[in-house]
């Protein structure tokens, strides 16, 4: 006798036919690959003609890693893939059921709705896996160059692609479970990735609060973990995004319920996720897995920074938009707040852009505030920021080490057979398997 | 007089100031035909939906053997088979028979039975969405029929059917409620519903018109006269809507 199989599992099953039979997944497979090649091939070429490929300077590659030069543009693809094709593909899954009808059949059995929409999004991932698949062979392509593959930081790219589309899967979901139309949900999604790119235009603008939620855009943490950072604010408020929005869609899917119940509920959902949200903004735990540290100082300077425990100020008088503040933003700050256990920086500026301000008095300084003193510096990188800080706490710096120097992975390599695999194979493979399981019937 | 399956009292539905169901009451006995029956816009796939907890109402109430059951468990009890839909389209006949039976828990030992007396057999590999209106009809019922629920509700059975299919259907819907099964069919062709129902719950702008066999709901005709000739269900309803 055969055992019966549990409903979440016949949910599973059906999911899985419908996103079989769904052309958008199809079309979004057959693209992939080609989105990925460009990607790859563009990215391996410079990287080859960097590290002296067809005469160019041999050396200038040394400081090349892997993980900007090759996977952070590898797998832009895959968010390009994210923000344009899965939604349509994700649309189609969860507004299908209610368009055909078969959502009035479906909940009639007595299954958690919420487990219908997981069992939805489970799938969904799962159909992002195996549209992922190029960029696998990207790393199989590299790897069979003789290219250097260090596991830790191609994982946190992965993750970060996984968690996007974890969250564009819940937007997705949210809409199409909250209108009555695909297209409407359609458009609904794309507002939201657009209203993200605005938010981050006027972040780089404005700075300030805008700055601080810039940061919990997907392109903000896809950014992160591009450059092999996990940060667990980031993990955490990703998660809770992806989940808020299944819980959206699980309120707006039931059958049965109150319009204005649903608001009400959907109000709720909104600010129990803003709230711990705002408390994810407490955790700073966060973990360096780039192979170069590109996101921390250099071990000794780390191990000192450990020592300081009174709060830093700095106090920045540089625009927004002035590429200095990005500097001191990306090699400095971010590297401090991850060391010492409070940095409070504030920017001064009567502009976004500072053009007119260079000639200022204070233009173009930073302060910096420990322990009651305060020193003053005008350099924006790591090491002049470290400076000002070590005088400050009254610490000698630590001696340079050659151990701790990155050498890189140069490799004068063209990108062969790629074009072959992303143009040619991998189409001719999903049209075929298209058509196999089309006359299967699946 | 056994006490009633399903008790249906007062209930109403609004769809903002207009009255799609005003306090409509009836009751549903176990293993009957009832027949849900009244012109077009009377309120009948509201009152189907209200049932099943589809579409919330404002007030009433619905007992299932004596005991008040929210909208939310009553599908453990019935089962409501909408009309005009065309589920999972791009699958085969064939698996979502499967599916009905593994995902609703149904009787899989009666899935050749129902596939040969609705005549699916040559419909098993097609896809759901390719089928005529009759064909995927008749695909319905048998998703329906395959269900274990011990009461079913079906939209419009027999629409889309030709004759000769109105008549086999309406057999095996018998044969099923013969075998247990409680059937509550809303059907707007009249002369199918005096063919196959038991009794009735005429409805007409969301009231109740009356509840009975053909012949009780004669009896409330007003210029019903003693000892003339029974009038046909479809004079009754003309008469009472």
């Amino acid at each position: 006798m055969v055992s019966p199989r549990a409903p979440f599992l016949w949910l599973i099953e059906k999911e899985w036919r419908e996103l079989l039979a769904s052309r958008a997944w199809w079309v979004m497979l057959a693209l992939m690959g080609p989105l990925v090649g460009v990607s790859f091939i563009g990215a391996v070429r410079t990287y080859a003609e960097l590290s002296g490929y067809g005469g160019t300077a041999e050396g200038v590659g040394e400081a090349f890693s892997p993980l900007i030069g090759i996977w952070a543009p590898t797998f832009s693809a895959g968010e390009l893939a994210a923000a344009f094709l899965l939604p349509f593909v994700a649309i189609r899954v969860v507004a299908g059921d209610k368009q055909s009808g078969a959502l009035k059949l479906e909940l009639q059995q007595p299954l958690p709705v919420f487990a219908r929409i997981a069992a939805k999004a489970l799938v969904l991932m799962a159909g992002w896996l195996v549209a992922s698949l190029p960029a696998a062979l990207a790393v199989g392509l590299w790897a069979s160059y003789g290219g250097h593959v260090y596991p830790p930081e191609l994982a946190v790219v992965v993750l970060g692609h996984l968690l996007n589309a974890g969250l564009t899967i819940a937007l997705a979901a949210a809409a199409a479970a909250l209108t009555d139309h695909p297209a409407t949900a359609a458009i609904v999604t794309l507002s939201v990735t657009v209203g993200t790119w605005i938010v981050n235009f006027v972040a780089a603008v404005q700075g300030g609060v805008w700055e601080w939620i810039a940061g919990y855009t997907p392109t903000a943490m896809v950014a992160e973990f591009q450059h092999g950072l996990v940060r667990l604010d980031v993990v955490l408020a990703g998660a809770l995004l992806a989940a808020g929005g299944m819980v959206v869609a699980t309120v707006w899917t039931r059958l049965g319920v109150r319009q204005p119940r649903k608001v009400a509920e959907s109000a709720g959902v909104l600010a129990l996720t803003t709230a711990a949200l705002v408390a994810c903004t407490f955790v700073t735990a966060s973990w360096d897995l780039s192979e170069n540290r590109m996101n921390s100082f250099r071990r000794a300077d780390e191990a000192i920074l450990r020592g300081i425990h009174e709060p830093l100020r700095i106090e920045a008088h540089l625009a927004a938009e002035d590429p200095r503040r990005v500097d001191l933003d990306r090699q400095a700050i971010a590297k401090l707040r991850r060391v010492l256990p409070r940095v409070d920086v504030t920017y001064v500026a009567s502009t976004s852009t500072g053009l007119f301000e260079q000639t200022r008095e204070h233009y173009g300084e930073v302060w910096f505030e420990l322990g009651g003193r305060r020193a003053m510096s005008r350099s924006t990188t790591a090491d002049g920021v470290l400076s000002a800080i070590y005088d400050l706490a009254g610490v000698t710096a630590p001696e340079e080490s050659g151990d701790d120097i990155f050498r890189g992975h140069p490799l004068a390599v063209p990108p062969r057979r790629a074009g072959a695999v992303f143009y040619g194979m991998w189409p001719a493979v999903v049209v075929a398997a298209g058509v196999w399981l089309h006359r299967r019937q699946i | 007089m056994t006490s009633p399956f399903v008790e249906v009292d007062r209930l109403s539905k609004w769809y903002g100031r207009t009255a799609a169901l005003q306090a409509v009451s009836f009751t549903v006995q176990r293993g009957e035909v009832l027949g849900l029956i009244g012109p077009n816009g009377a309120g009948k796939t509201t009152l189907f939906e209200c049932l099943a907890g589809v579409l919330p109402y404002e007030s009433g109430s619905v007992s299932i053997d004596g005991g008040a059951v929210a909208p939310g468990a009553r599908s453990r009890a019935l089962f409501y088979l909408p009309d005009a839909i065309a589920p999972w389209p791009s699958q085969r006949v064939s698996w979502a028979l499967d599916f009905v039976v593994g995902f609703f828990g149904g009787n899989r030992a009666a899935t050749p039975d129902v596939i040969e007396r609705l005549a699916l057999t040559p419909l098993l590999g097609a896809p759901i969405g390719t089928l005529s209106k009759g064909q995927r009809k008749r695909v319905l019922l048998a998703l329906g029929l395959l269900t274990p629920q011990p009461l079913l509700l079906c939209d419009e059975p027999f629409d889309g059917l030709d004759l000769r299919q109105t008549r086999e259907v309406g057999a095996t819907l018998r044969e099923h409620a013969a075998a247990g099964r409680t059937l509550f069919l809303s059907i707007h062709q009249i002369s199918d519903a005096a063919r196959v129902c038991d009794r009735f719950v005429l409805l007409s702008g969301g009231r109740m018109c009356g509840e009975g066999t053909a012949e009780d709901l004669a009896r409330r005709l007003p210029d019903a006269a003693p000892g003339a000739l029974a009038p046909s269900l479809e004079e009754v309803v003309l008469g009472l809507t």
